[in-house]
């Protein structure tokens, strides 16, 4: 058969083929770690010592919205009344015996963020890549990529509880975990204003430390409230003179984007900052692709996103140029977009008011960002 | 595959068929067996050994051996690495002879489940299931639905690709790609009605990985692929009639059409017990009959139980590495078996438009 391949011609494929696995291999691992790209950029100061623009419309340019990250737990190492037995959000009841070794992760980072507010950010012993708050850069982390749970690398890590929701997978391995005899407690997987409390309280419930959990809960409350009546006074009144904004999610160049509307959370942000929703207008839930057109029609004065997002669509200059739809649209023109880390924007969790206050100062008041 | 027969006595060539054949099995037997022990004792929890072994040894009864010092070591030995070491041995082994029984059943050399489209016909069904949260049939209605769709594709392949009883190299592949744009357009409306959760789920079926494998679904795998393996042994005689052409099966006492169907079935079979739980690995069924070949001959009988064998070291082995490559990571398996089973591909239509004088 003279078509065989003869064996050093196949060696010499195997080596070429190990080469270039190996090369994969190794650039696989460094993922993590360039978020000081945007380091020359302060964060926002409080809505309540800026003076708002008089005409927000018509102001043109962009801005990277950092929220004032205050770490402040309500307690220190809290006693955990435990065992507990809490019935989690999927209506599974969880038998909680140690919270000592704890594992919490979502794709926002506001588990871990959460225990850290409750005074318990010691027992955290593995992170997911959203969680990046000040203390926490040394623990392993346990999702490759944002969303990669890996069985052997968290049970390598002996966690005593786990507390996540379902934004993270695959499910199965969430499962597994569960087969191994840890506790998994599945919180409501929804960031939104509506749930800041309840999500906060389950958390709290599921460490033992249920008071603690109360106190948090009802301070993030009262600082939402408070900057959302401090945002109220600055954005017209009249629903028709808000600006019109949108959600974008965008990643890379291959001009593929998502609108965030109802329940993903960017619909109570944006009700929050006083802007007007486009997506609700136009009945859009979920997160979903977006046509040109469509955007188009939506005409936009404002336009949110993630800033990881922004800097992979090559910043405002190349997303314009990639997008030319959104070139034809209030927002593009003025080069109105606010972005904000990805990690921080639909968090919803102990941050949720200072993510509102650097939101609201980025738009009503854009000139003291520096 | 014509085969180059050099003419010998029928006693020698007995002697030495049987003597291929041990040699054979028992090789790539042993092979399997060191390959699930080293398997089993690696991964990203750093278990030594003797602990794995003492492990083992205690579970079946014998007090012999340290067990393992980590605390949660038992349970990621148990729970997590086992569970998944099987189940890179058992769909391997179902995709490696779902491929033979494919190539020898269509007479062509590329006949494979993931490339013509079989697989991802299995996915569309499973992620339907994902999306939709259908579950009549608890535990087994990924695997259910896999199977039917996988039949249904199977079906729609053999139908489309054969024409006056043989199966064209260009139409089969144009027949894969055709199929394959179907499938992946259904999972492309699956994953827009999906939510989130079932977005990932679905993206993890197109990439293929044994990640998050626990014993419940092995229980459900294993018998499906221990029966669709047995069938294809069985099958397998009758398949080295069919190498002669329907005709001349059809003169020894073969039902050509009933045997055409009952592989088609025990290929859906076999391809669904693969694709239920780890989604699509392709290749697998490529590579591995056709390197069994290369050292055993065309021969179905052997050709069958070895590619069985074949096929659990290979994925065994490239799921190891696919486990520890990356700290704290899974890489997806298809995408391995993908990126060494695409070149072997093109050899093979090289070789395939040489010895069958163009495209045929």
């Amino acid at each position: 058969m003279p078509a065989a391949l003869r064996p050093p011609a196949l060696g010499v494929l195997a080596a070429l083929l190990a080469l270039l696995l190996g090369a994969c291999g190794i650039s696989a691992g460094g993922g993590h770690g360039s978020d000081d790209a945007e380091g020359s950029t302060s964060a926002a100061p409080p809505l309540a010592d800026v003076e708002p623009i008089a005409d927000v419309r018509s102001w043109e340019g962009e801005k990277i919205a950092v929220p004032r990250d205050e770490l402040d737990p309500v307690a220190e190492n809290p006693a955990q009344d435990l065992p507990a037995t809490v019935t989690d959000s999927q209506g599974t009841r969880v038998k909680i015996t140690d919270a000592s070794r704890v594992l919490a992760l979502d794709v926002y980072g506001t588990l871990s963020r959460t225990v850290h507010e409750l005074g318990l950010g010691d027992t955290l012993i593995g992170r997911d890549v959203s969680t990046q708050f000040a203390g926490t850069e040394d623990l392993p982390l346990v999702t490759q990529n944002g969303h990669d749970l890996n069985a052997e690398a968290i049970l390598g890590l002996d966690p005593t509880l786990i507390i996540t929701d379902t934004s993270l997978g695959p499910w199965d391995v969430v499962l597994q975990m569960r087969d191994a005899g840890i506790p998994v407690v599945v919180v409501d997987s929804h960031r939104g204003l509506d749930n800041v409390v309840s999500l906060t309280n389950e958390v709290a419930a599921a460490l033992g430390v249920p008071a603690e959990g109360k106190k948090l809960a009802e301070r993030i409350q009262a600082e939402v409230d408070a900057i959302v009546e401090q945002i109220a006074a600055v954005a017209p009144a009249d629903q028709g003179q808000r600006l019109r904004t949108v959600f974008l999610y965008v990643r890379g160049q291959s001009g593929v984007y998502y609108m965030f509307g109802e329940g993903s959370g960017a619909d109570s942000l944006i009700d929050a900052i006083g802007a007007y929703d486009v997506a609700e207008e136009i009945g859009w839930n979920g997160m979903k692709p977006l046509t040109d057109e469509g955007l188009i029609a939506a005409q936009p004065d404002l336009v949110l996103m993630m800033s990881k997002g922004l800097d992979s669509a090559g910043g405002v200059d190349g997303l314009l140029e990639r997008l030319p739809a959104l070139a034809e649209t209030p927002a593009g023109q003025h080069r109105r977009f606010v972005a904000m880390e990805d990690s921080e924007i639909l968090g919803f969790g102990p941050a949720t008011a200072s993510v509102l206050d650097a939101l609201a100062v980025a738009v009503y008041a854009p000139d003291a960002i520096k | 595959m014509s085969a180059t027969t050099v003419p010998v006595t029928p006693v020698r060539a007995t002697l030495r068929g049987v003597v291929a054949r041990v040699g054979l099995l028992g090789g790539l037997t042993v092979a399997l067996a060191v390959i699930l022990v080293l398997s089993a004792g690696t991964g990203q929890l750093d278990i030594p050994r003797d602990e794995v072994l003492g492990s083992l040894l205690h579970k079946i009864g014998l007090d012999l051996g340290p067990v393992p010092s980590h605390p949660q070591g038992e349970n990621t030995l148990w729970q997590v690495r086992f569970p998944r070491v099987v189940m890179a041995a058992i769909a391997g082994a179902a995709l490696a002879t779902a491929g033979a029984l494919m190539q020898g059943v269509f007479g062509n050399p590329l006949a494979e489940p993931g490339v013509v489209g079989v697989s991802s016909g299995a996915a569309v069904a499973a992620a339907a299931v994902i999306v939709f949260g259908w579950t009549f049939a608890g535990s087994w209605t990924v695997a259910l639905c896999a199977f039917l769709g996988g039949l249904l594709t199977t079906t729609l392949v053999y139908l489309m690709s054969r024409d006056g009883g043989r199966t064209e190299v260009v139409t089969l592949v144009l027949t894969g790609i055709a199929l394959n744009a179907m499938t992946s357009a259904g999972l492309a409306f699956m994953m827009f009605l999906g939510d989130t959760q079932a977005r990932e789920e679905i993206v993890f079926w197109q990439l293929g990985s044994l990640n998050g494998s626990r014993w419940e679904y092995v229980g459900v795998v294993a018998p499906l692929a221990l029966v669709g393996i047995v069938a294809a042994m069985l099958l397998a005689p009758k398949l080295d009639l069919l190498a002669l052409g329907d005709r001349a099966a059809r003169h020894v006492g073969v039902d050509v059409e009933r045997l055409r169907i009952g592989t088609i079935v025990v290929v859906a079979v076999l391809t669904a017990a693969a694709v239920s739980f780890c989604g699509i690995i392709a290749f697998v069924g490529l590579v591995v009959p056709h390197l069994i070949r290369l050292i055993a001959g065309p021969g179905h009988r052997l050709l069958v139980p070895a590619s069985a064998l074949g096929g659990a070291v290979l994925l065994v082995a490239a799921d190891l590495w696919a486990r520890t490559a990356v700290e704290y990571a899974d890489l997806p398996i298809g995408m391995l078996t993908s990126l060494i089973g695409g070149p072997f591909f093109f050899w093979l239509l090289r070789r395939a438009r040489r010895t069958a004088g163009g495209w045929a």
